[in-house]
């Protein structure tokens, strides 16, 4: 287990490494009038535009760059935006930002944790019944409409329902309630259908008619035997979904003008704001790949069946 | 509508006496809007400490019947007619799970056909073994815990103590059908209910869990409602035999009786289905044709359409029971007096004198033989 973890972690390094080294490389492909305004690229004379790119370093080779970003990123430089918001340090936005998408993330994922979980328990108890009816009209309504018309209609007749500001304001807890629950609508219906679907294979299973034939009674069983195993399979993908809450969410975030990492990769790509980008898809990945990475640790942990690394050899039938 | 939780006759039964008595049980699904009755008016008594084997085709409604004694029927069944009586307690009547919950497990208990499914793969053998024995008998967890071993050790696995903590897929087929029976028996249950417990298992395995079964019944005491379709097993197992076809009971009686004497032309059918009966170079012997649909109500003797030996009335009116012998009864008009004289088939005439050879060897190679299997299973 010790092994398959330190051989896992290299290579996610490396595949890390590798995502960022394609990136960065791309990037330099991309044709130089991108890193100027079109009034300052006009007014320029050409000589001023090279100077302009030298000082950005973009005329040295591309393989001296990456050496360059990589020792900087060592100690702990990550660069300056250049077009987003020019001359800023990107560790300074991105400190400003993420707290922002991150608490929005966490507080989301716990709503959709919580709500997705019970109503998938409750689906699953009186499967085929009303509360089951009512859930998978919800699930199938969040999954088929897309998501911008809902967010709106919540946004504007919420707000105007309760009369709470349709904007996002720090200094307003009240406007941090939207945002929030709007975040967590499509998580409940991923977990609620999830769960559903995993409890009611598990309560068909022989086990648990064998677990009715010893004499444990139903609820017993629905919480010990069929939550426990059905909730398995939904564990692994909870690394990840928490991490990667730091990305933000491009479409509420834009609503309800939230000042947090959604959408701000795409807009640095448009605006080839290099560093930026580079910053962006370093701290995904990482993030991505070490989510999937807690994903299957946690999963060895909560099932034994599995294995990891040389262990799985060893064990087998006794 | 508050249903009281049953109360058992403590009575004690005394081996031989009637434990359970199934009359004229009824049992229906309800499928996609059509009812199907699994089960027609059987009828059937288990007596105390005795094995009894209910054997039939797929589809014969033996496995429904059994579970309907532990309040097992999937959501659409349900029992529409008839009674199960136990201890003073009509099972048939039972509705709600806290009423069932007085007799799954305590009183009656099921060994399942697979074993591989039959556990929960997540939680380590010894404490579901636990779990059925601490839900019965008031107990701290320590308590349970050494019951839980007792019943490893009882049904022949080593180790207890290494085996308790071991998942489900760190044990053979084998040894998970063991651990299911020692599930079961965990809480001294009266009726022991195996349904097909040996199908699952490759055949060297089969003899050591029916032995084992076996062994268990005499210890403990126990009744055995044995289901299965195996024949081979039923002469192993069996005190008693219970044919059913098409959702009845067509034959039942001793299992000497069953073999030697059958009188329904279905049980006839059955035995000379065995391979064992088989000449090289012949066809082996099947029954043609499928059982009736039981979505439609069945008229005349349901097997009459299969039978080659059919009478006419056999169309038309459905057979009552005929006394053979005060242990021995079967649902045919064969046994009429008005009935014209048949013959029991060839084949099971051939089968009656195999087994009387294989008697009279037996009983010339008993107690060497039955002693060192035993010595084998207790290892």
């Amino acid at each position: 287990m010790k092994a398959y973890i330190v051989k896992r972690f290299f290579e996610s390094l490396l595949t890390v490494f590798f995502v960022v080294v394609a990136v960065f490389m791309l990037l330099r492909f991309m044709p130089t009038d991108g890193y100027f305004d079109r009034d300052d690229y006009t007014e320029m004379s050409e000589a001023a535009r090279n100077a302009y790119l030298r000082t950005l370093g973009l005329t040295d080779n591309p393989l001296v760059q990456l050496g360059r970003f990589v020792v900087n990123l060592a100690q702990g430089d990550w660069g300056r935006s250049i077009t987003v918001y020019p001359r800023t340090s990107i560790s300074e936005i991105l400190l400003e930002k993420i707290p922002y998408s991150l608490s929005f993330g966490l507080s989301a994922i716990s709503i959709s944790i919580v709500l997705g979980l019970l109503m998938g328990i409750l689906m699953a108890q009186y499967k085929d019944g009303i509360v089951d009816g009512v859930g998978t009209a919800y699930v199938v309504l969040v999954r088929a409409i897309p998501s911008l018309i809902y967010l709106f209609l919540i946004q504007i007749w919420v707000t105007k329902l309760l009369g709470w500001p349709m904007l996002f304001n720090e200094r307003n807890p009240v406007s941090w309630i939207l945002p929030a629950i709007s975040l967590a609508l499509p998580n409940i219906a991923w977990y609620a259908i999830w769960l559903r679907r995993f409890m009611v294979d598990e309560e068909n299973k022989d086990y648990i008619k064998f677990a009715v034939s010893k004499g444990v009674p139903r609820r017993t069983i629905m919480f010990k035997h069929v939550l426990r195993n059905a909730a398995v399979p939904l564990v692994q993908y909870l690394p990840s979904q928490i991490l990667l809450t730091v990305g933000g969410s491009l479409i509420i975030e834009s609503i309800y003008s939230i000042p947090g990492l959604g959408g701000l990769l795409v807009y640095a790509i448009r605006q080839q704001d290099n560093p930026l980008v580079q910053a962006l898809v370093l701290i995904f990945s990482v993030l991505g790949i070490f989510g999937v990475f807690m994903g299957d640790v946690l999963m060895v942990l909560v099932d034994p069946r599995i294995k990891l690394g040389k262990a799985a050899k060893s064990g087998g039938h006794a | 509508m508050k249903y009281e939780v049953p109360v058992l006759d403590p009575a004690p039964v005394s081996t031989g006496s009637v434990l359970l008595e199934a009359d004229n049980m009824e049992i229906q699904f309800n499928l996609r809007g059509r009812t199907l009755t699994a089960v027609r008016k059987a009828s059937l008594q288990l007596r105390a400490g005795e094995t009894l084997a209910i054997v039939g085709e797929s589809g014969s409604g033996k496995s429904v019947f059994a579970k309907s004694f532990l309040g097992m029927l999937d959501r659409n069944g349900r029992i529409s007619g008839g009674t199960a009586l136990y201890r003073g307690v009509n099972l048939a009547a039972l509705k709600t799970e806290q009423q069932w919950l007085a007799i799954r497990g305590r009183r009656i208990a099921m060994v399942f056909q697979d074993p591989m499914t039959a556990l929960n793969p997540l939680k380590p053998v010894g404490e579901q073994i636990r779990e059925a024995a601490a839900l019965h008998r008031t107990m701290d967890k320590e308590a349970s815990r050494l019951v839980a071993l007792e019943m490893l050790e009882r049904v022949g696995i080593s180790e207890p103590e290494r085996r308790y903590k071991q998942y489900p897929h760190e044990f053979s087929g084998g040894m998970r059908q063991r651990a299911v029976i020692a599930t079961a028996i965990a809480c001294g249950p009266e009726i022991l209910v195996c349904d097909e417990p040996t199908t699952a298992l490759d055949v060297t395995i089969q003899a050591q869990i029916l032995e084992l079964i076996k062994n268990l019944q005499r210890d403990m005491g126990m009744s055995v409602l044995f289901i299965t379709h195996d024949l081979g097993v039923v002469a192993k197992m069996a005190d008693r035999i219970a044919v059913m076809y098409a959702g009845q009971v067509v034959e039942e009686g001793m299992a000497d009786e069953i073999f030697y004497d059958a009188r329904h032309p279905y049980t006839w059918a059955l035995l000379a289905s065995l391979p064992q009966l088989g000449i090289k170079g012949e066809d082996l012997f099947a029954i043609s044709g499928t059982p009736p649909s039981l979505f439609r109500t069945i008229k005349g003797d349901a097997f009459a359409p299969r039978n080659p030996l059919a009478l006419k009335v056999d169309f038309e009116y459905e057979p009552p029971f005929f006394q053979v012998s005060p242990t021995h009864r079967a649902k045919t008009w064969l046994l009429d007096p008005r009935a014209p004289k048949v013959e029991m088939p060839e084949t099971v005439k051939r089968l009656r004198q195999k087994l009387k050879d294989k008697k009279a060897e037996d009983i010339a190679a008993s107690g060497t033989g039955k002693a060192k299997a035993r010595k084998e299973t207790s290892r």
